[in-house]
């Protein structure tokens, strides 16, 4: 009886977890937009503005490039897809999943460059050159942040003996002086370059250019409008949301719920918003001091991000 | 009756009828009737196959019919996973070849890439293109000889791991170097490039021939014995030097089939030149072939060795699948592509059975074991898309005469099946869920993520190099993702990129079901790979300082590791990923108010309407990635600029050539060549051309070798 | 930064160990930094912090030992690594003018990966010096080792008068650390003999860099060729 009450409780935490993570995440972009405006001394749109313009998207039109396949229209789906999978299992709440088992931190890592690889087949598809140019560069960026992100999960790993994310969370509370450590710092800062070449931000790509010099994730998504946009913009604000998510649970996992009742899952709700919203609030500050590099300098920070996330791995063993 | 005898059986007699078909039958009947008996051999292999790793076991001695004695055959369950791979990956090109060898089809020429460039999109009616074909080419795929060997080729493929002595495995390793090369040379009227790729190919097979040769005999000279049985008992007495040599020698021998790193060279160039079915048993089912020899003499007959073993292989295993990654990003040519990804893949491989060395010299079973299972799974899961991609390029091949990524485009509309199947297994190729390919490099990470949490701490070679293998392992991941993107969205989405493209028709029904067979053998194993774990846990059985129970546990619908945490479900993530998409399509429609869809043309930057030279094509995509890695590969530019007589400052045309070559072939082979040359110049004099010198050359050499034998004696 | 000065011996196990561990980690990154920074006042103030950080392992050995002696040292190196030096270094930026280490020999992306190789081949060869004595100190021998590496590399591989003064004084920072860690602290005599003959060589290759702008007009080390002929 017990057991069917903690399981009951468990898919209303992922329930909850989605529900939190969807509804947040335009709320995320819209803030993230806010402070930047606040910094550069513009009113800015407000908050909710991505939550407007998303309705406004939905209600409109879709438009798919003369030559195009299905694949222009699979895209986005598959892209919103992969990532709400990932806000399902990831262990945002609480520890206990039911559904825990079924991708682990490589899984994870797999399901985001699935993401990544629809939206460029789907740039490609769309013929233009823009198109085939975002995601020329998409798809460089994301194969050199590959050899980062891996090794920083195998430094996270590497301590705790598994790559399964609840148990990563949950090595990390049972030990809190391992968050000091070097070996965390160091991926902590490998996974940060990560978060910032995967969605695409400041200074790898400008999210709110339109210049195609400097285009890469915008290029790609050009020829999308109406719904289909729509899903595209939800599926960026929620990969951003997601990555800062696991980071912050990854790497500062206080507040984590280790059960599945309901009073720690409430509490852990409101830390998780917390550290999410003060780290997207921190990013956006910080692309405020940013000017875009040139395409070719960003291999160098991947190449700067790699050597963390293998000083991470090696760290946790030099100064075991 | 056994099972193993039957599958066997059926392999032989199969063989034989196909040969007989290949040479009798007329013209017309012949794709059929070989098609099918080449499927029959396929079938027999995948029998025998299965009841191996369903744990029977069969052995058999044929006195007198090879030179120096019997011929043996033993299956065990490693010979059984082999056999069950060539078996299927026979299958499904067997069934394909029936359409591909049949009328009707266009095959790439030398002239057809002058002509092709001539021509706009859309200037060649298809109905002339039809009559073209029918009547223009040769269809030497097709041919008697072509269609006769194919079944021996595959035969003697299935016997290879089904050898239990040296001259036995000797023998039908040499039948199946030889009747391959035959069907690489298939083409040989049709385009220039397929002689030097045979020279190549038939070259560098007898090198690797030759050091297996050598690796064995020294073996079995040392062991008193050439039966598998006699060699595995005489192994612990061999001396370590003695060990260490049949190893290197065999290592180098079965690598250069494998295409390993520096070995290479053959591969692209001798796969993509091969009829496609051809180019699929060659890429997934006989380089697997390289990888069976390693282990059956490494750890098998050999017991496992020392620590530098593993790590021998696992740097030359990490230095393929980078090597081979990279080239295949800055690829155009589709099956050159797909070759170069073929060497990456081996040297995935080789990266699990080099990392399964190193654990298993320190003891460690439980990871030598799981690295072990990653790197045989990892060879099954690439035989499966490997030949769905070989067989679609194949499709391509024949419905548009190209394969130069540059020129195709388009072919989503044209050839809806092709695409939607090439695209699974350009999803699996790229490592990506819920393709089957993500499943064994998981399983790789996994083996090589736990090596630091073993019991006490690393040792120091352990600590350097496995970090080092996880950045390679992902960097070729990441690579990977962006050659199979390129390859796919350009080779068949967008618009097509000239005329040919244009014109494309779908491939015939056969050729439909033989890449249907490979993508649901794909989409089998990436469902539901818990159902290796059984069999997994029987291979490696085999390998002494390996066995440790399942690697694997049988967890319904999880991929659960033993003795170590970690555990995944590809069949939750696949189906999270379809609900997810369904929801997510149904959410949008309902929300767009069920809107229609608008067909328009995209925007053009004020031009008015693009045309497909506006397109990005291979070259362009690659473009980042050549120039981040321009150290390496050092890609080859010339720009001619030719100006009007009149004035210097206009310019007539502007000519630019950009080639990536293969480097490591550029820098290592031709001082080789040269010397190679150079000592059969300085040798000529030897071989005059007198019959009667080279009798005397016999005659004296017979002598030598008569009174060496009496003084040692 | 050097929060552990105030702690009274014997200080507590966990917090000496993490201590000591971040202080290793944070002078590992700050030389990756150097290795990957070009402006060449970002890359002296690296050192800046690489000195403050040396002065705090003193003063952490210090306070774990117990010895004024060690407090000595870490006053000493705080003078000489975050102030002195880097004084000097910024005098050469101004006089010369150059901002910015242009076109390393080895361009940024390979050097890092080269640093990487570097890091590893540091654990490999320090491992039978941790195991004589294994204790958390000599736990992080690697880390001086591999500054002291990197310190090296970007001596070999740096053109400017300037980044080859970094580069050496990269390579003195891992050796101090080395000799902190591994002897748990050295006599103050050889301290101040070791950071005079320091003084003496920077001082040394500023007026040769100040020599070499005068004659070239840049600082490029390969002009130096030109003197052979």
């Amino acid at each position: 009886m017990t057991g069917s009450a903690v399981t009951v409780g468990a898919l209303a935490a992922v329930t909850a977890q989605l529900v939190l993570v969807v509804g947040g995440a335009p709320l995320l972009a819209g803030l993230m937009r806010q402070v930047r405006a606040r910094l550069e001394g513009r009113v800015g749109a407000g908050v909710g503005q991505p939550w407007r313009d998303l309705r406004k998207q939905l209600g409109k039109e879709a438009i798919r490039p003369d030559g195009s396949s299905w694949v222009f229209t699979a895209a986005p789906r598959v892209l919103l897809a992969s990532t709400l999978l990932i806000a399902a299992v990831a262990p945002f709440l609480s520890t206990v999943s039911p559904l825990d088992g079924v991708a682990d931190l490589f899984a994870v890592v797999a399901l985001l460059l699935l993401g990544t690889v629809a939206l460029a087949v789907a740039g490609l598809d769309t013929g233009t050159a823009f198109g085939g140019m975002g995601a020329s560069r998409e798809i460089t960026v994301a194969a050199l942040a590959e050899p980062t992100i891996l090794l920083a999960g195998f430094a996270l790993s590497a301590r705790v003996g598994s790559s399964n994310l609840a148990a990563l969370v949950e090595g990390m509370l049972t030990a809190p002086g391992q968050v000091l450590s070097p070996a965390s710092l160091l991926a902590a800062v490998a996974f940060a370059v990560v978060v910032v070449a995967e969605t695409g931000r400041l200074p790898v790509d400008n999210p709110a250019t339109h210049l195609e010099l400097t285009m890469i994730h915008e290029a790609m998504v050009l020829e999308y409008a109406g719904r289909d946009l729509a899903l595209v913009e939800l599926a960026s604000a929620l990969r951003l949301t997601v990555l800062l998510g696991l980071g912050a649970n990854l790497f500062l996992p206080w507040g984590v719920a280790t059960t599945a009742s309901p009073l720690p899952l409430l509490g852990a709700a409101m830390l998780f918003a917390v550290k999410v919203v003060a780290f997207g609030a921190a990013l956006a500050a910080f692309e405020v001091f940013m000017a875009k590099w040139r395409l070719f300098r960003v291999p160098e920070l991947l190449a700067g991000s790699f050597l963390f996330g293998l000083l991470a791995v090696s760290a946790s063993f030099f100064l075991a | 009756m056994n099972l193993i005898a039957a599958g066997l059986g059926v392999v032989v007699a199969g063989a034989a009828a196909g040969a007989a078909t290949g040479a009798l039958a007329p013209a017309r009947a012949r794709p059929l009737a070989t098609g099918l008996l080449t499927t029959t051999v396929g079938l027999g292999g995948v029998l025998a196959g299965a009841a191996a790793l369903a744990g029977q076991a069969w052995s058999m001695t044929v006195p007198g019919i090879l030179p120096l004695g019997a011929a043996t055959l033993a299956v065990d369950p490693l010979s059984g996973a082999f056999l069950l791979l060539i078996g299927a990956v026979t299958v499904a090109a067997g069934v394909y070849s029936v359409g591909y060898t049949g009328p009707g089809g266009r095959h790439a020429t030398d002239d057809d890439a002058a002509a092709g460039a001539a021509a706009a999109p859309g200037a060649e009616p298809a109905g002339q293109r039809a009559v073209d074909a029918g009547t223009g080419h040769v269809e030497a795929a097709a041919s008697r000889t072509a269609q006769a060997v194919l079944p021996l080729f595959v035969a003697t493929m299935l016997l290879v791991p089904a050898a239990a002595s040296v001259s036995t495995l000797l023998v039908l390793w040499e039948l199946m170097a030889l009747t391959s090369l035959v069907l690489v040379l298939a083409e040989h009227r049709l385009r220039r490039s397929v002689r030097d790729a045979g020279l190549w190919y038939g070259a560098m097979t007898h090198a690797g021939a030759v050091a297996i040769l050598l690796g064995l005999v020294v073996f079995a000279a040392a062991a008193g014995g050439e039966s598998f049985a006699a060699l595995r008992a005489g192994a612990a007495d061999l001396s370590r030097g003695t060990r260490s040599l049949v190893f290197v020698l065999i290592f180098a021998g079965f690598g250069s089939k494998a295409g390993m790193v520096p070995l290479h060279v053959w591969l692209p160039r001798a796969h993509p030149e091969a009829p496609s079915h051809v180019s699929a048993l060659m890429s997934a089912a006989m380089v697997n072939l390289g990888l069976y020899g390693l282990i059956r003499v490494g750890f098998d007959l050999l017991g496992g060795g020392p620590r530098w073993w593993g790590l021998l292989v696992l740097a030359v295993g990490g230095l393929s699948a980078l090597y081979g990654v990279l080239q295949a990003s800055v690829a155009t040519d589709l099956k050159r592509l797909l070759g170069y990804s073929t060497t990456e893949n081996v040297g995935l491989m080789l990266i699990g059975v080099g990392a399964a060395g190193v654990f298993a010299a320190e003891g460690n079973r439980a990871l030598a074991g799981l690295l072990m299972a990653a790197a045989v799974l990892h060879a099954v899961n690439h035989a499966a898309f490997k030949t769905l991609l070989f067989l679609g390029a194949g499709s391509v091949l024949r419905a548009t005469g190209l394969r130069d990524l540059d020129r195709l485009g388009g072919l989503a509309a044209r050839m809806p099946i092709t695409t939607a199947l090439v695209a699974f297994g350009a999803l699996a190729a790229a490592a990506l869920p819920p393709g089957n390919g993500f499943v064994s490099e998981w399983l790789l990470l996994q083996g090589l993520i736990h090596s630091l949490t073993g019991t006490g701490p690393p040792t120091v070679v352990v600590a350097v190099s496995m970090p080092l293998a996880v950045g390679v392992v992902a960097l070729t991941a990441g690579l990977g993702v962006a050659t199979f993107v390129k390859a796919f969205g350009v080779g068949f989405l967008a618009r097509p990129r000239s005329a040919p493209a244009a014109v494309a028709v779908e491939s015939p029904p056969s050729m439909r079901a033989g890449m249907a067979l490979a993508a649901a053998a794909c989409l089998g194993l990436a469902l539901a790979p818990v159902a290796a774990a059984a069999p997994l846990a029987r291979v490696l059985q085999v390998m002494p300082t390996v066995r440790d129970g399942a690697p694997l546990a049988d967890s319904g619908v999880r991929l659960q590791l033993v003795g170590i945490a970690g555990s995944m479900s590809p069949l939750l993530i696949a189906i999270g990923l379809l609900v997810g998409t369904a929801a997510t399509a149904a959410l949008a429609r309902w929300a767009g108010r069920g809107l229609p869809r608008r067909v328009a043309p995209v925007w053009g930057c004020g031009g008015t309407r693009l045309d497909s030279r506006m397109e990005y094509t291979a070259t362009s995509f690659a473009e980042p990635l050549t120039r981040v890695f321009d150290d390496v590969l050092r890609p080859e530019q010339d720009v001619v600029v030719t100006p009007y007589t009149e004035s210097r400052y206009l310019i007539e045309s502007v000519r630019f050539r950009h080639r990536v070559p293969d480097r490591l072939e550029a820098r290592l082979y031709p001082p080789l060549l040269g010397a190679a040359a150079r000592w059969g110049r300085w040798s000529r004099p030897v071989a005059n051309g007198s019959v009667h010198r080279y009798l005397a050359y016999g005659f004296v050499g017979m002598l030598a070798v008569l009174v060496v034998v009496r003084l040692s004696g | 930064m050097d929060h552990s000065i105030g702690l009274r011996p014997p200080v507590s196990e966990t917090v000496y160990v993490q201590t000591l561990n971040l202080i290793c980690g944070a002078l590992l990154l700050a030389a990756v930094l150097i290795l990957w920074r070009r402006e060449l006042a970002a890359i002296v103030r690296l050192l800046v912090v690489q000195g403050v950080l040396l002065a705090a392992l003193a003063a952490l050995l210090g306070a774990r030992e117990g010895s004024s002696e060690l407090y000595a040292v870490a006053a000493g190196v705080l003078a000489l690594k975050a102030v002195v030096l880097p004084a000097v270094l910024r005098r050469v930026l101004r006089d010369t003018g150059e901002v910015r280490e242009t076109e390393p020999l080895v361009n940024v992306a390979a050097s890092l990966l080269a640093g990487a190789l570097l890091t590893l081949l540091a654990y490999a060869v320090s491992r039978p010096l941790v195991a004589l004595a294994p204790s958390p100190a000599t736990q992080a021998l690697p880390v001086a080792l591999a500054v002291m590496f990197l310190g090296f590399f970007v001596l070999v591989t740096r053109r400017r008068a300037l980044s080859q003064v970094v580069g050496f004084l990269l390579m003195d920072n891992g050796i101090t650390a080395t000799a902190f860690l591994a002897t748990s602290g050295v006599p103050l005599i050889v301290e101040l003999g070791v950071s005079l003959d320091l003084l003496l060589v920077v001082l040394v290759l500023q007026v040769l860099t100040a020599r070499m702008r005068l004659t070239f007009g840049r600082t490029d080390l390969d002009e130096l060729r030109e003197l052979r002929d």
